[in-house]
């Protein structure tokens, strides 16, 4: 069976330090979900999120500082109408909502890290592999920056 | 300015009259002339006050003049507005787009537009169509005006002008044009998210990717900035397939979140008719939803997604 590819956008500050923690304690977490750093969650323009789906993820999971403590004062209270739009959004261009979650893990909260990810790693695993990419993964840009700079 | 719209029912003399009024104080007045294939109307620009005497106003004025506002910053501009243009131009003032100080808006009760489109293609491409103010005649035959009325004139919930008058009720509408899009909306909203994915594929695939949505809406302003068009960026690739349509829209889709007025170009502009308000109604109606906000109603309003309200956004609070 392939395996799943479940895409995690999570905030420097707090939840990338709470999966740390997890690391550390040597708490069991599925291996699927694949962990990129963010500064804040008021940066995860839900176009990455839907880019990701487009080019296959399973699954898409964001997680920031709890409302209230972010870093940047307010930058998760921006995220959190953008990604509940978002989330509203998906069933109208063709994803199911399920295989979308935004949550708040502090940089303390280890254990509860280990559980938002065995949690939605056994939901997408309930849902199965998702819908075929739409678009080939773009290789990556060759081009030197003087090369670009010509072309545009 | 927005408060000081003209509200009477106005006959063409009228409509001539308010454009060389306008132009005392405006560099240029945008409206419509019968100057376009088979009669109907075609965008122009009114510079002296003699040229007034051709604008016209009548139900083939379908376009959304608010989309030139932006290009022409500098200048004064009078502008014929429907009321779904003038949601448009106070969209863009919200915004600080543009300077209410600059723009005067010429406000005409709208008569319901017709679906040009769709006349054309059962009567041929340049039928002339006449609209007296009470018959529609294509060719010199009356048709029944109903049949051509587009959904989103059918359903329009801003029959009331944004400066407070009702325009007419629309002659009946036993429309077949609105009939065709609300059944495929129905066909749409039943459809699970799978068959929705295979939908806009199939939709997708017919995109020759002119960019004509984003030159026909009023919000799409960013002009050369366009990440759409962006080869550095990549969000989209260089070519013309299904899955860079589906980027582009998701795109435009995303930016016009909470700044969408409705006003139905991006589809009406589609070559190959991809029903693109499919998407933006439906993004309209959870941000009505989940922020209480319509755009382009109070040019006053902040924009929802650029501002939050900490305790009072209700989900996910902890």
């Amino acid at each position: 069976m392939a395996e799943l590819k479940l895409i995690g956008f999570l905030c420097n500050w707090c939840s990338y330090a709470g999966a740390d923690m997890a690391g550390t304690a040597r708490l069991k977490q599925p291996g699927e979900l694949r962990i990129i750093r963010m500064p804040c969650t008021g940066r995860v323009d839900p176009l990455l999120v839907l880019k990701a789906f487009q080019e296959g993820a399973d699954g898409v999971l964001v997680s920031g500082c709890h409302p209230g403590d972010c870093h940047y004062n307010e930058g998760n209270y921006y995220a959190r109408r953008r990604l509940e739009l978002l989330a509203r959004m998906l069933p109208a261009f063709g994803i199911e909502p399920e295989r979308f979650e935004y949550t708040w893990v502090s940089a303390s909260e280890g254990a509860r890290w280990a559980q938002v990810v065995d949690d939605f790693t056994t939901r997408i695993r309930m849902l199965g592999i998702g819908d075929e990419p739409t678009v080939a993964k773009q290789p990556d840009d060759q081009r030197t920056g003087e090369e670009r700079a010509v072309n545009e | 300015m927005i408060s000081e719209l003209a509200k009477s029912e106005l006959s063409m003399s009228d409509l001539a009259a308010k454009i060389s009024e306008a132009l005392a104080g405006a560099d240029l007045v945008l409206g419509w002339t019968a100057s376009g294939p088979g009669g109907v109307a075609a965008p122009a620009r009114f510079y002296e006050q003699a040229e007034a005497q051709q604008a016209v106003f009548d139900s083939t004025c379908v376009h959304n003049l608010a989309v030139h506002l932006p290009r022409l910053k500098e200048r004064r501009v009078g502008i014929v507005a429907k009321p779904c243009d003038a949601r448009a131009v106070n969209q863009l003032i919200a915004e600080r787009e543009i300077d209410p100080g600059r723009v005067s808006v010429i406000g005409v009760e709208c008569p319901s537009m017709v679906d040009v489109k769709t006349i054309w293609r059962r009567f041929g491409y340049g039928a002339r169509i006449e609209d007296d103010g009470e018959r529609l005649l294509v060719n010199g035959a009356e048709v029944e005006r109903g049949k051509y009325t587009p959904a989103k004139c059918a359903d329009c919930a801003d029959r009331v002008h944004p400066a407070g008058e009702q325009s007419a009720a629309v002659a009946d509408v036993t429309d077949e044009t609105a009939a065709d899009e609300r059944q495929l909306r129905e066909r749409f909203n039943a459809m699970s998210p799978a068959e929705r994915r295979e939908f806009w594929r199939e939709q997708y695939s017919r995109c020759i990717r002119c960019y004509a949505c984003r030159e026909a809406c009023p919000m799409c302003y960013c002009r050369d900035v366009c990440i759409m068009q962006s080869d550095e960026s990549r969000w989209t690739g260089g070519g013309v397939n299904a899955g860079d349509a589906e980027m582009m829209q998701l795109i435009r889709v995303n930016h016009l979140a909470g700044r969408c007025t409705g006003c139905g170009e991006c589809e009406r502009a589609c070559p190959a008719g991809i029903p693109l308000m499919l998407l933006m109604e439906e993004q309209n109606r959870v941000v009505e939803e989940l922020f209480g906000h319509r755009a382009g109603v109070d040019p006053d309003a902040r924009p929802p997604l650029l501002s939050f309200n900490a305790n009072n956004d209700g989900w996910r609070k902890a």
